[in-house]
């Protein structure tokens, strides 16, 4: 199939494609699958590089399932985030201990444009914030607040039933507006 | 109410969801090389991975499959059945077919071969 006829194809199909030797699928896989896990596993590690080691391991489990990928059993999008979440969830107990401020404070591009530094520190607050929680509400608020995951997807990857995943978000966002409270006014918030 | 409470409401956080969800990473042009090249790496795999069908198969396949194998063995086993066993009915069909139960017109064809079956 010719690569710009595979837009509109959906994962599922690309990934069948692919296991049968079609490296436009592929290609077109890694293009669409590739910021999403990418994204995803920054956003729990807060490091880039170590995100960077998790997306291509990630991408390569899939490869390597793809011959044997059972299609309708789940989407190719929610499988990844599953191994993702594992692949970091081992990568932080190892780095358990690290001290919060030892995290590095990812780098602004944006320069003269006020509100464009405050939009970057509202990130790098997120960011730090996210950290202080624990590995399940962390996952689970990233991926229905930051990666738009819906909350039966969330279930289905973590294997907790939609209530666990309800329950866990509350209790992540009432954890991260605690720990960002301190910074608010700093990032141009007011009491007012 | 407190500032945390305050704090909470979904436009306090939203603020800054909308400002991960814009910085999101963004994979470099080196990652994405790396993980096509896994693709196409994978793709060589798979290709040497898939069995191909050995002699026996081909073998098996030329004459038709495994029931073509079936009738072939049936009729072997036939074969050995009738050589031990040698129904009465087959001397009738002799009788009829050669037109004698004589046995005279056998041949040996090599006259030989018991000589040399007996001098090793």
């Amino acid at each position: 199939m010719p690569f710009d006829a595979m837009n509109d194809t959906p994962d599922e199909a690309l990934l069948v494609l692919y296991a049968n030797g079609d490296p436009n699928a592929a290609k077109a896989l890694v293009l669409r699958l590739t910021p999403r896990v990418l994204g995803y596993a920054a956003r729990l590690l807060n490091d880039q590089t170590e995100a960077e080691d998790v997306a291509q391991e990630a991408m390569l489990r899939l490869w390597k399932i793809a011959p044997e990928w059972r299609q309708g059993e789940a989407k190719v999008s929610t499988w990844l985030y599953r191994v993702v979440t594992n692949l970091c969830t081992d990568r932080l107990r190892k780095k358990r201990g690290v001290a919060l401020d030892a995290i590095a404070e990812p780098a602004d591009g944006r320069t003269s444009v006020a509100e464009g530094m405050i939009e970057g520190e509202r990130a790098a607050a997120l960011k730090a914030g996210l950290a202080t929680l624990p590995d399940r509400q962390r996952q689970a608020v990233v991926l229905r607040h930051l990666e738009g995951v819906t909350n039966p997807e969330i279930a289905q990857m973590m294997e907790i039933s939609i209530e666990a995943v309800e329950s866990l978000t509350a209790r992540g966002k009432r954890a991260l507006t605690a720990a960002l409270a301190d910074r608010r006014k700093d990032l141009g918030y007011s009491d007012d | 109410m407190t500032d945390n409470d305050e704090f909470a409401t979904d436009d306090g956080l939203e603020a800054f969801f909308e400002a991960g969800r814009a910085d999101a990473a963004v994979p470099s042009a080196d990652l994405l090389g790396r993980i096509m090249a896994d693709a196409e790496a994978q793709i060589a795999v798979t290709e040497v991975v898939v069995p191909r069908p050995g002699l026996f198969t081909s073998l098996i396949e030329a004459i038709g499959g495994w029931p073509t194998l079936a009738g072939m063995a049936t009729a072997g086993v036939v074969g050995v059945w009738v050589g031990f066993s040698q129904p009465a009915g087959l001397d009738m069909v002799a009788e009829k077919m050669l037109g004698t139960a004589d046995t005279s017109y056998l041949v040996d064809l090599v006259p030989a071969f018991s000589a040399d079956f007996e001098e090793g």
